[in-house]
């Protein structure tokens, strides 16, 4: 077809749907689709200096200082030389280019990876590999088992019977069972036969690319009929296929019109609160700096005026300068050059870099690196290191975050006998070991990776006891679990929830192997008999029936129900006979309960054939009712589920991860408050958050809140927080805090957000802030967002959110850090947060200790650089009033260029890539260390008032002593000192002793780097020194270099070395005094604890405090359910049981 | 099996001290005894400075002595800058007490003369000062060329403006090479006080070394006491911008012609730095008691209610 076959209408449609034939790349062309490389690079070899430049001045400082260098290019108001500024300017520029240009090298490199990975393209009836990148919008593409999907696309046919395809979207939505989709039957039909598929020219006509993931509407017309497309029939770019052969499909979407492309929206840049303080403190300075230059201007008119318009004879007038207020007008600018380095500008380049070290710390920790995924922790964002030292509230998901979503099978009470602990022969309950797992080798069909400790249970079951072989055959009977057999004896179960997949697992290796299922029989294997049963009815599981059940026809022809359930549905439900039994299995229960296991009860039922008959009759009466189906099918089912004979019990551990109470409990004594949001239900929320320790045993009454409209909820708010305290005061009172911390919460969201509606949102974050543990259950994605989004606007304080899936990710990108972890479920989670390792009790370092560090050492660092600069630039403030507000300097211009960027630059980075006043034991010993952090005490408003005050007095030293010095005063060679080159030498000298010194005072941790930083810059200074006053510099630039022989001249001056002692005395013993006398006066928390450890360092170390980790010794039930659906309705409908017996037959279609 | 398990912990960070964080380190806490003993001891240093500078000070002998009243006439006279032709002469005597022993310095001093004005230091060309390029008078602003077009040698304001007391202000009336006719070696950029004036003040009130007593016959010892008295041809007008000017005579000592200064701070900053311990050790114990006393009386309470 050539291009003017194009349907008119649409040519011009073009702009609102997109039009594509199969095989016609022509059409791809005419619509210039773009072809299916993606792009996630910034720049290239040449846009790069243009576009990263112009960025980089987006910034405010660095605009700031480019308008400085264009003010200084202007000779009337000059006051320094034009390298004064452009020097440090280039630096700071070339370091965050080089950053940018790694950064950005590395997206190239990914990005070629991905587009040069090779396909099965239909190319004129062959397959022909070809890479990813040359996929055209209307291609035919062949996809085999555990491929990628190259991108958007059309299935057309499978290998699967009714051309089904599965596909995992683990990478797209985190969700790990796996999807099934289908192609239409008219395209089905072509199977794998390359000559129809190459014939093939459907035309399809579908919406623009867009980022929806669960939506897609489109016509295909072929052999002019119309077929109707949705999103069950597109194969997304992002998924794997898995359990399918092969497929094929048309490409729709390609490289940047993909879903997944579409979706990766552009990354919000999270500001860190220290970058906010910083901002507003850069205006502080900015402003401070118009009013000092406002104060010199002034000065300068008033000399002028007395003086200066007198010493004209020496010094005339410029032709410029009419009078004394223009010269001041002028004089403004002047001072605002001389000061700006006030606004240091080396700052937030050295923040930066600060960040990036203390991030590459992360990267590097040994102690985060999980060695059985050969995974490290990673610091994916480099700029939030010191909010991670702030942290008040964390934000968890349950699945797979707190637990690790593994279901294991653990013990089982069956006739009233408990199965699952090793006893030893005096009796007491003996640890297991790796070696004393048993040996399922006489099982030929049993799963290796299942263990189980307990030998009795084995013995019983070859023994043949009859109670045990039915509890068995009951578990792998009553499930909605899908077999898969692709080797012959190699099963793999596909479960709808992992706890079900762990009973089916366990009855399995026990010898009652469930082998597969259509959708009239089960074929179970059981002791190494194949017997096939007849599948009569799944009553399926619901959130209000908590339980499910199979009816079975027997090969015997006897019909059995076969049920599990919650403990506290089943017992109601038990025959009378079985109350003795059912007691002594309620123990059982209260001792699994207590170790936090997910229990089922076990029961069953044999049915009379007549009885069965006539409810059969009623059940399918029930199931094509069309009004009030659910509530008719609900009474049908109860009719059956009685006169229960109970079997037994079973207990499953969802495997907490490692050390995640311990975490806990470390978490909030920091006074950390951890919030567990979740989507899962109320009870297995509240079994986890008891067995972490969020929820403890001592604290006071739940309140639950589970309104369902916003009335209710909002009165439920109030009861409960009239409750913790009577008169509901505000939460900021401190004894209401100090009453609500034994109280804890737990919210479980109804489907519509009532909680999260309006005022009544308000409430809920008083009453939940109240209480110690919170936990919302029921959450969906969006809502975990909103929740955060509501602690972050109401207080004001550091939000962290911790996930692993896909429905994590929009809690993660909302709150301040978002830390994923990257564990079962897909790469969603780990791809946007900020951090990501693989286990949750890594936080705890990656909080305590590394946060702790980043906060202490970027307070550090940010108190001493502002300090710095104040003493170094104030000293012309006060310079300005014995030379008659000239906008002199004191310093060398060269002292100027280099005092930022050189000589004291690398101890204040040493330090704040070093210091730590505590070591990574004590940090998580003690963990109420991280108090300061959250209120945020070592740097704020407050403390920038201090250092410009400690910096206002040191210039203040550093300007009067040498003055006092040198006036009126000679060299030993009665030559006068008192020369300017003589007083800034002096000046400058000092200022480099006086900041090192300081340095020196607040490093805490001296190690061999920050000796070296410290003296190697002084020593640095002094070289430069003589190299930048020699005599050979001087004679080839004289206009430049216009101090030599200064240093030489000076530095031998008895005056000099007097006046630097008695500076850096009186700079120092202040600090050392307010250090001493601030803990005295003004104690901190913290300081105790600082002495204690400081006591305890001089003394050998105690045993490190282990959290005592404690029982639960209420009894709450949690039943092992997933929350949604069940596979019944599936497994009924017979749609997705793959066997290939079923092929041959006709489809049976159950409705 | 050891290759394996290495290849799957290929990703595992370097176990160095500098990765983990866990450099050796001395860790600087300070003490309580510390502390005091640091402010102590930097109490007992600046309080011996300081007398030892005081006492050093004040063995030097100085006489200043202030001729812009003196010779008001020629000051009066200089105000008006069309009587530069006019000259000026203005005698001062003096009776030095005491001999000054040693070695003894002449220097010239002005009080409210601002050689530290941004323009006026800038106002210099140090390739012409060092004869590389006579012509570079770029940076001289505003005294660059003549009339003439010719440029200045010296040029700039600083040159323009030497003090001294056979030229005068505001235009040099001798060629740079005839500063001084006895010696031809200290002329043209070399000349002595030519480089003194070049090396600006760094505040407005500075003095400049003129002359050093040539110590032969009669001043062998140093500058007898007696009568003496300077004659100056008063050239410089400072009176229109509140200036004043004087000479002065020193003798030196180990540190120069140290000041009062130095010693004072140095005095005064060790008595306030041992009142400052003083108090501090005061505090420290008091909140010591206080803590005990509290923590025994909590012990005490503890101990009541556990009777109870």
């Amino acid at each position: 077809m050539s291009v003017s076959e194009i349907p008119h209408e649409n040519r011009q449609n073009g702009g609102e749907k997109r039009y594509l034939k199969a095989n016609h790349e022509q059409v791809s062309v005419f619509f210039e689709y773009p072809n299916n490389t993606i792009k996630t690079s910034k720049y290239n070899a040449f846009n790069f200096l243009p576009l990263n430049l112009f960025e980089q001045f987006q910034r405010l400082a660095n605009a700031y200082f480019l308008i400085l260098l264009f003010l200084q290019l202007i000779p009337q108001i000059s006051s320094l030389p034009w390298y004064t500024t452009v020097i440090p300017l280039v630096v700071v520029l070339s370091i965050t280019g080089v950053k940018d240009a790694i950064d950005d090298m590395k997206r190239h490199q990914n990005d070629n990876q991905v587009n040069n990975r090779s396909v099965l393209r239909l190319v004129k009836g062959r397959m022909e590999e070809d890479k990813w990148m040359n996929v055209q919008v209307g291609d035919i593409i062949k996809l085999e088992n555990d491929q990628p999907v190259t991108a958007d696309m059309l299935l057309l046919s499978s290998s699967e019977p009714y051309s089904l395809a599965y596909v995992e979207t683990a990478d797209l939505d985190g969700e790990t069972n796996l999807k099934v989709k289908q192609a239409i039957t008219c395209t089905s039909d072509m199977k794998d036969n390359l000559d129809l598929l190459s014939a093939f020219d459907g035309e399809v006509t579908c919406e623009l690319p867009n980022n929806k993931l669960h939506r897609f509407t489109g016509i295909l017309s072929y052999k002019g009929k119309d077929y109707f497309l949705d999103h069950d029939k597109l194969l997304l770019r992002g998924c794997v296929i898995r359990n399918t052969d092969w497929c094929y499909g048309l490409v729709i979407y390609t490289g940047p019109d993909t879903k997944l492309m579409q979706n990766s929206g552009k990354y919000t840049f999270k500001q860190t609160h220290v970058d906010r303080l910083m901002n507003i403190l850069v205006l502080w300075i900015f402003l401070f700096l118009i009013v000092m230059c406002l104060m010199l201007a002034i000065g300068h008119g008033i000399w002028e005026n007395k003086i200066g318009y007198y010493f004209q004879i020496f010094l005339p007038w410029e032709n410029y300068v009419s009078s004394s207020f223009v010269s001041s007008l002028f004089i403004f600018w002047s001072y605002f050059i001389v000061l700006n380095t006030m606004v240091p500008i080396s700052l937030y380049v050295s923040v930066e870099l600060i960040r990036l070290g203390n991030s590459y710390y992360i990267n590097w920790d040994q102690k985060m690196f999980y060695a059985p995924k050969n995974t490290p922790a990673q610091a994916r964002t480099t700029t939030l290191n010191e909010e991670l030292g702030q942290v008040k509230y964390v934000f968890s998901d349950k699945t797979g975050t707190l637990t690790q979503n593994i279901m294991i099978f653990h013990k089982c009470s069956i006739n009233g006998t408990l199965y699952g602990d090793v006893i030893d022969k005096t009796g007491e309950k003996v640890a297991v070991s790796e070696k004393d797992k048993i040996d399922f080798a006489y099982n030929k069909l049993a799963d290796p990776k299942f263990s189980f400790y307990d030998k009795t249970l084995v013995e019983a079951v070859t023994k043949g006891d009859p109670w045990v072989h039915l509890f068995f055959l009951s578990l792998s009977l009553c499930h909605t679990v899908m077999s898969e057999e692709k080797v012959e004896g190699e099963l793999v179960y596909q479960a709808q929830s992992p706890d079900e997949g762990a009973l089916v697992t366990a009855a399995r290796n026990f010898g009652f192997v469930f082998r597969s299922r259509t959708s009239e029989t089960i074929t179970v294997v059981e002791m190494g008999e194949t017997r096939v049963y007849q599948l009569l009815a799944i009553l399926d599981f619901n959130n209000v029936r908590k339980r499910m059940s199979v009816i079975v026809r027997t090969p015997e022809n006897r019909v059995m129900l076969f049920c599990k359930g919650a403990d506290t549905i089943i017992c109601e439900l038990l025959h009378p006979a079985c109350i003795s039994l059912c007691d002594v299995t309620l123990e059982h229960l209260d001792d699994f309960a207590s170790e936090g296991l997910r229990t089922l009860m076990v029961a069953y039922r044999e049915l009379d054939n007549k009885f069965f008959r006539t409810w059969s009759v009623k059940h399918g009466e029930a199931c094509l009712s069309l009004d009030n189906r659910e509530k008719k099918l609900s009474i049908v089912y109860e009719e059956v589920e009685k006169d229960l004979m109970l079997l037994g019990a079973t207990a499953i551990e969802d495997k907490l991860q490692d050390g995640v109470p311990e975490t806990v409990m470390t978490l909030s004594k920091a006074k950390i408050k951890i919030w567990v949001l979740t989507g899962d239900k109320q009870e297995t929320a509240v079994n986890i958050a008891y067995s972490c320790n969020i929820f403890e045993d001592e604290m006071d009454e739940v309140f639950t809140v589970k309104g369902k409209d916003s009335e209710t909820v909002r009165q439920e708010l109030r009861k409960a927080r009239s409750k913790m305290k009577p008169d509901s005061l505000l939460d900021s009172d401190p004894v209401n805090i100090f009453l609500a911390k034994k109280h804890k919460a737990l919210f479980t969201m109804p489907e519509e957000a009532h909680a999260l509606e309006g005022d009544v949102e308000l409430e809920l974050l008083r009453v939940a802030c109240m209480c110690k543990g919170v936990i919302c259950c029921r959450m969906t994605p969006l809502q975990k967002a909103q929740v955060v989004e509501l602690v972050k606007r109401y207080k004001k304080v550091v939000t962290l959110a911790i996930g692993d899936g896909a429905n994590d990710v929009s809690m993660i990108k909302a709150a301040h850090i978002g830390v994923g972890i990257s564990g079962q479920e897909g790469m969603q989670a780990m791809l946007n947060s900020d951090f990501a390792f693989s286990q949750f009790y890594y936080l705890q370092r990656l909080i305590l200790v590394h946060g702790r560090w980043s906060y202490n050492r970027m307070c550090k660092f940010l108190s001493y650089f502002f300090y710095k600069n104040f003493a170094f630039t104030l000293v012309h403030f006060w310079y300005a009033f014995f030379n008659g507000f000239s906008a002199q300097t004191v310093y060398d211009n060269w002292f100027i260029t280099c005092y930022n960027l050189i000589y004291t630059s690398l101890p204040v980075l040493g330090m704040s890539l070093f210091d730590q006043d505590v070591n990574d034991t004590w940090s998580l010993c003690f963990p109420e260390l991280y108090e300061p952090g959250q209120l945020n005490l070592y740097f704020n408003k407050k403390e920038f008032m201090k250092c410009l005050i400690h910096g206002i007095y040191s210039s203040l030293v550093l300007f009067f002593i040498p003055m006092g010095a040198v006036y009126n005063s000679e060299r030993s060679d009665g030559k006068e000192i008192s020369d300017y080159q003589s007083f800034s030498l002096i000046v400058q000298t000092s200022l480099i002793w006086v900041v090192t010194t300081q340095i020196a005072l607040k490093i805490t941790y001296w190690t061999v780097i920050s000796h070296f930083f410290i003296w190697g810059s002084l020593g640095i200074y002094f070289c430069l020194l003589f190299l930048l006053y020699s005599d050979g510099l001087c004679q080839m630039f004289p206009n430049v270099f216009q101090f030599p022989g200064v240093a030489r001249n000076t530095l031998n001056q008895p005056q000099m070395w007097l006046s630097i002692v008695l500076i850096v005395v009186l700079c120092m013993l202040p600090v050392i005094g307010y250090q001493f006398l601030k803990p005295l006066f003004w104690p901190v928390s913290v300081d105790k604890i600082l002495k204690r450890i400081h006591y305890c360092m001089k003394h050998p170390l105690p045993p490190p405090i282990r959290p005592r980790r404690r029982r639960p010794g209420l009894r709450r039930s949690a039943y092992a359910f997933s929350h949604q659906h069940g596979f019944g309705a599936l497994i009924t409908s017979g749609k997705t049981v793959k066997s290939k017996a079923l092929k041959k037959n006709s489809f049976p279609a159950k409705k | 099996m050891e290759r394996r398990s290495r290849l799957q912990l290929s990703r595992l960070p370097d176990i160095t001290a500098m990765k983990q964080q866990q450099l050796p380190a001395y860790q600087l806490h300070f003490s309580a005894t510390m502390v005091f003993s640091i402010f102590f001891a930097s109490g007992v240093f600046c309080l011996f400075m300081g007398i030892f500078l005081i006492l050093s000070a004040k063995s030097i002998q100085k006489v200043e002595i202030n001729y812009t009243k003196t010779c008001g006439n020629c000051a009066k006279l200089r105000e008006d800058a069309f009587n530069h032709n006019k000259i000026c002469t203005c005698s001062i005597p003096f009776v030095l007490a005491k001999s000054m022993e040693g070695n003894v310095f002449m220097y010239y001093k002005l009080y409210g003369f601002y050689q530290n004005l941004y323009r006026y230091i800038l106002s210099r060309s140090n390739s012409q000062l060092l004869s590389k390029d006579l012509k570079a008078v770029e940076d001289c602003a505003p005294f660059k060329v003549s009339h003439k077009e010719i440029p200045f040698a010296p040029c700039g304001a600083i040159a323009n403006s030497m003090f001294n007391g056979t030229t005068k202000p505001p235009y040099w009336p001798k060629p740079i090479y005839e500063l001084d006719p006895d010696d031809p070696e200290n002329n043209g950029f070399l000349n002595d006080d030519f480089i003194v004036w070049m090396r600006t003040a760094a505040f407005p009130t500075f003095k400049k070394l003129y002359r050093r007593l040539h110590r032969i016959h009669y001043f062998i010892e140093g500058l007898p006491a007696g009568n003496y008295s300077f004659n100056i041809t008063y050239n410089f007008p400072v009176t229109k911008f509140q200036g004043e000017k004087s000479v002065v005579l020193s003798t030196l000592t180990w540190s120069g012609g140290s000041s009062l200064f130095l010693g004072l701070a140095y005095t005064v900053t060790g008595a306030m730095t041992w009142l400052a311990s003083f108090a501090m050790l005061a505090i420290h114990f008091m909140l010591k008691q206080r803590k005990a006393s509290t923590s025994k009386w909590q012990s005490k309470a503890l101990k009541g209610q556990s009777r109870k």
